[in-house]
């Protein structure tokens, strides 16, 4: 009697250990279970709903937050019955797209989520099957959905449509996002006896322009912004899928960034720093260095042109990413979806609406020429009553807009650990890129260790 | 030839004691310039040419004030100044308050768990902020006190190292002060008022500065407070990084314009504030 009680009192421990392991707090679903969400109804025009918009946007003064508040400012006067709160991630980080899910998980547990939230898609697998994001074909029908996608005159570029699916629904209306570009120095090239009107087109022409940088000017040759932690992964996808490789198998059951293509891809990377093409250094050095004219070229997102256009001013250019001999480019996507956390069925229809009209032509519209995002809405750059004449003045966004067509999601990595498998790829790259690390047994070391922390049977 | 010999050494004492002097010199020249050129390089690059902001001379020419006035364009500079004026202030009065009630009690009188308590009081300060962030976080959130600056006032009100310094300071008052002033009839509220707090003054200014610039610096726990605005000068400075890059031209501007007061603070007060540091044994 007196060992069933001790064996009840010790289970309920252990039971209650566990429960308060979870970190999240009573509130959150349990891992794995699905959300089952029922039809939401409209809203009714006297019906006064508050929500909580949580963006990165925010969280950076200048255009940014003017951009997104005189936006929030449209929405309120086309909807008085809705009122809407921004707020950035709460956080101390640098840079506040790093603190989002932080920032979502701490008002979670305080029990007071954001109703709309801006996350990237490296965090896609964690915002849906931790977060539980709410799937949007439940809340409002795969029709809807589908419509907004279409939009009043302006589709979604069809890549970009599904970079928020998840098992087949919907559950992330992409937002904002730019893929790799290769920026160039015009000046520099000049001086090189490079001609600036033909940008090289594959990674060995990238090395043979960046040793005659170095050579003939004294000034780096290239930096390529996708091989350390600090840069994430968004672009390294985007080296590895050019070249055949992947890091994680389609099934989602197992990781492959130590397989031949990827492999070889690294290498190939190791190669320019061994050959004196790129030099060692971290992401600020690199982007900053670009910015003040001591870099010929760069691989980077669209979301510093701004930064690299104060520093270069007309000597900025821009091209395609860079092909391996022979292969096709497959560049990926950085950037971020809307998704919803709102429980309440007004709040979750609120929550709609305000994603459709930030995902609108009129938002995007705005947003491009203030911000200098990429309007995902592609067509909207021949209209000329649109995006064309914003277009013609900012020829740079030409090989971003043109990449759209061929290009593949940032595939985020699986489970509650899915950040460590990530930094521990790219802490692996690095070593093997700057740090002179044998790429093969350096990765496959990484990728052993990282197979771990894949749930089991994948997802 | 005796006073010759002791000429001789007088002669290398005196070199030797130059030379260490000049070698000590040098030294702290070293030292300040190490410490001193980070702040120099802060107003250098506020004060470049917008096209200069990337440049690495270390004379910013052609002089521009530009980049403060981008800073006061794209962010309420002088809302958060006031802001964090506030914040500082109200915090050091606070925790001077709670820490003065505290250590009059502790030294004062003799009761139960005296120890005990003291101990559990200067035990606080051993726990790590990160510890009792998220419960503050919560609390604050059921008293719908977040995104306001009584959130971010209201949980620092309790200074351990206030109660442990005035502590101190109390144990070492002349009792006989206290007795005459209760034999005079006076409550023990009014001896603290008109005898304890006058006497005490230079520690609690001294106290007070180090409390007030370490509430100015305060970053951590506004950056969780404030989610829905940027109302202290610190957030501020923040919301010039992001992932579109640092505009370093606005941010040094700001934080230059940040150090300002308490710089300020520090040439007035600078006696105060030393005095301050060398009682709390803080470096």
């Amino acid at each position: 009697m007196r060992r069933k009680l001790l064996a009840a009192v010790g289970a309920a421990l252990a039971l209650t250990t566990a429960l308060a392991g979870c970190g999240l707090g009573g509130e959150t679903p349990a891992a794995g279970s699905n959300t089952t969400t029922s039809r939401i109804p409209e809203l009714k025009a006297d019906q006064q709903v508050s929500i909580v918009f949580e963006s990165y946007n925010f969280g950076q003064a200048g255009a940014w937050t003017d951009t997104f508040n005189e936006l929030i400012g449209k929405f309120t006067a086309a909807h008085p019955n809705i009122k809407v709160t921004p707020q950035k991630p709460q956080g101390n980080s640098a840079n506040p797209a790093t603190d989002t899910i932080p920032s979502i998980q701490a008002q979670m547990a305080a029990g007071n989520p954001p109703d709309v939230a801006q996350l990237g898609f490296s965090d896609l697998d964690f915002t849906i099957n931790e977060l539980k994001a709410a799937p949007l074909d439940d809340l409002v029908g795969k029709d809807e959905v589908q419509k907004n996608f279409d939009g009043a005159k302006y589709p979604f570029a069809k890549t970009a449509r599904t970079l928020g699916d998840w098992g087949g629904k919907t559950y992330g209306v992409p937002f904002v996002f730019s893929t790799p570009v290769l920026y160039y120095n015009a000046d520099l090239f000049t001086k090189a006896g490079l001609d600036p009107a033909k940008p090289p087109k594959t990674w060995s022409e990238v090395e043979q322009a960046a040793l005659a940088i170095k050579g003939k000017t004294g000034k780096e040759g290239v930096y390529v912004d996708c091989l350390t932690k600090g840069s994430k992964d968004w672009c390294f996808q985007s080296i590895a899928r050019s070249n055949g490789g992947r890091v994680i198998s389609e099934d989602r059951k197992a990781l492959s960034f130590a397989d031949g293509p990827t492999v070889e891809a690294v290498t190939a990377m190791q190669k320019m720093v061994k050959s004196g093409a790129m030099p060692n250094r971290n992401q600020q050095q690199g982007t900053e260095g670009f910015a003040r004219g001591d870099f010929g070229m760069i691989v980077e997102s669209s979301a510093l042109q701004g930064t690299f256009g104060k520093g270069l001013k007309e000597n900025l250019k821009s091209a395609a990413m860079p092909a391996f001999d022979g292969k096709p480019v497959v560049p990926t996507n950085s950037g971020a979806s809307l998704f919803v956390f709102a429980k309440d069925p007004a709040k979750q229809r609120a929550a709609w609406e305000l994603i459709k009209f930030l995902t609108s032509e009129e938002a995007y519209t705005t947003i491009a020429t203030k911000i200098g995002y990429l309007p995902l809405r592609t067509k909207l750059v021949e209209d000329p009553a649109g995006l064309k004449p914003w277009a013609d003045k900012n020829p740079l966004i030409k090989p971003n807009l043109e990449q759209l067509d061929r290009m593949e999601p940032w595939v985020s990595f699986p489970g509650p650990s899915y950040l460590q498998i990530r930094d521990g790829m790219m802490s692996a790259v690095e070593n093997s890129v700057f740090q002179g690390a044998d790429p093969q047994s350096t990765l496959k070391t990484a990728q052993d260790a990282a197979a771990k922390l894949v749930p089991e049977g994948g997802r | 030839m005796t006073t010759e010999g002791a000429v001789d050494v007088e002669q290398s004492v005196g070199e030797g004691s130059r030379l260490r002097t000049v070698g000590g010199h040098a030294v702290l020249i070293v030292l300040s310039v190490v410490c001193v050129f980070p702040i120099y390089w802060l107003y250098a690059t506020s004060l470049r040419a917008p096209g200069d902001v990337y440049s690495l001379s270390v004379l910013p020419w052609p002089l521009s004030l530009e980049h403060y006035a981008d800073a006061f364009a794209k962010a309420d500079i002088l809302r958060m100044l006031i802001n964090t004026t506030i914040v500082a202030v109200l915090t050091a009065l606070g925790q001077l308050l709670v820490g003065l009630l505290a250590a009059y009690a502790f030294a004062g009188w003799k009761f139960r768990f005296q120890k005990l308590l003291y101990l559990m009081f200067v035990g606080t300060w051993l726990v790590p902020f990160q510890v009792t962030m998220m419960p503050n976080y919560v609390l604050l959130s059921r008293l719908d006190l977040l995104n306001t600056l009584a959130g971010v006032i209201v949980p620092t009100l309790c200074s351990a190292l206030g109660v442990l310094m005035l502590r101190q300071h109390l144990l070492g008052f002349p009792k006989e002060l206290l007795e005459a002033a209760r034999m005079d009839g006076r409550s023990s509220w009014g001896i603290l008022w008109t005898v304890v707090v006058p006497t005490l003054r230079p520690v609690l200014a001294a106290l007070g500065i180090l409390l007030a610039i370490t509430a100015w610096n305060e970053y951590f726990w506004p950056a969780l407070v404030l989610q829905r605005s940027n109302d202290v000068v610190q957030l501020g400075l923040r919301s010039f990084m992001g992932t579109e890059g640092n505009d370093w031209g606005p941010l040094m501007a700001t934080a230059g314009l940040t150090c300002l007061p308490v710089f300020l603070l520090y040439m007035v007060l600078q006696r105060h504030i030393v005095n301050a540091f060398v009682r709390s044994g803080l470096k």
